[in-house]
């Protein structure tokens, strides 16, 4: 059983990739915090008493399906407040607001009198999110587990719930389009 | 896809990613507090979670030292339940019949008063003798 203290540490660890993760996916920095939050707390409640290292499988499987969740939930809002939705798109002048782009010019701007090569460094993260956010749902999740968490296989596709094979193939094809867009943009890692 | 290409496409993957947690290392201070907050109310949460197992775990040793256990400790437990119920009972039926004796006692000291008495049992029907009691009793 894991300790308060392993729970807290492994919690640690995983929170900031678990937020961006969960950007990538929503790219709404509020709902992005609730899913994390709402993952930590079901790991913590449901999970809490699991050895530590079953804790990262268990993770992002939660986060996996708090996410889904998240998009059900806006679906059916969505649905049901189409005709409100509307009206408000006609005078809202930031309905097209993307937070990563915000984050840009703020990291910009952070960075404008730093070295040249962090600056370079910075554009370079941000083009890197920016075309792993273009990447679709499941390549994303499946690059994003398999390299990033640094899950294996096997672990991918069960929090996936898809077979090895398709992980495989997912990731592949992530990696491809990612050095394809990046080459494209003259970006060279 | 043969080994070399997989090592490429580790490679990179593995490239974008350090990029990626490089970048990530440092969150706005809003975020950065946002997470930790949600992480202690999670350990929070996992407290309460387990106090609570910790208290039905301690309940449950408790029913199990009053039943001692097993099944037919709980048996004799059962019985013994209802054994105040059965007292409870026994004494109503006790009380019920000492209350009847004691009835049928205080009629029959009445009847043998009556019966022993000088004066015959036959006189209280009689009219007459009604009609001398109340004109005695008014003078």
């Amino acid at each position: 059983m894991a300790t308060e203290q392993e729970l807290s540490d492994f919690l640690k660890s995983v929170e900031k990739r678990a937020f961006k993760r969960s950007i990538y996916h929503v790219r709404d920095e509020e709902a992005a915090l609730d899913i994390v939050q709402d993952s930590m707390m079901k790991l913590a409640e449901h999970y809490g008493d699991k050895p530590a290292s079953e804790l990262p499988m268990l993770f992002q499987r939660i986060l996996s399906n708090c996410t889904l969740d998240w998009f059900r939930r806006q679906k059916t809002r969505n649905a049901l407040f189409s005709n409100m939705s509307d009206f408000e798109s006609g005078n809202d002048d930031g309905g097209d607001f993307d937070l990563l782009e915000t984050f840009a010019l703020e990291d910009g701007s952070q960075q404008a009198e730093s070295a040249e090569d962090a600056t370079r460094r910075a554009e370079i993260f941000r083009e890197i999110e920016s075309e792993i956010q273009e990447l679709p749902a499941r390549q994303r999740e499946a690059f994003l587990m398999r390299y990033w968490e640094d899950m294996d296989v096997a672990e991918t596709a069960a929090a996936m719930g898809c077979s090895e094979g398709s992980v495989k193939t997912h990731c592949s094809r992530a990696v491809q389009a990612l050095s394809k867009a990046l080459k494209a943009k003259g970006i060279q890692l | 896809m043969n080994s070399t290409q997989l090592e490429q496409q580790d490679r990179f993957a593995r490239q974008v990613t350090a990029r990626l947690a490089a970048g990530t290392a440092e969150l706005p201070y809003e975020v950065s507090e946002r997470l930790r907050a949600a992480r202690s109310q999670a350990l929070g949460r996992r407290k309460r979670v387990a106090a609570l197992h910790t208290a039905t775990a301690v309940s449950g040793s408790g029913a199990a030292t009053l039943t001692m256990g097993n099944e037919r400790q709980s048996l004799w437990n059962r019985i013994a339940s209802a054994l105040p119920i059965l007292a409870l009972a026994a004494g109503l039926i006790v009380v019920y019949s000492l209350e009847n004796d004691r009835r049928a006692s205080e009629v029959a000291e009445v009847d043998a008063a009556l019966l022993t008495d000088d004066l015959p049992p036959s006189a209280y029907a009689d009219p007459g003798f009604i009609q001398f009691l109340k004109q005695s009793s008014e003078e």
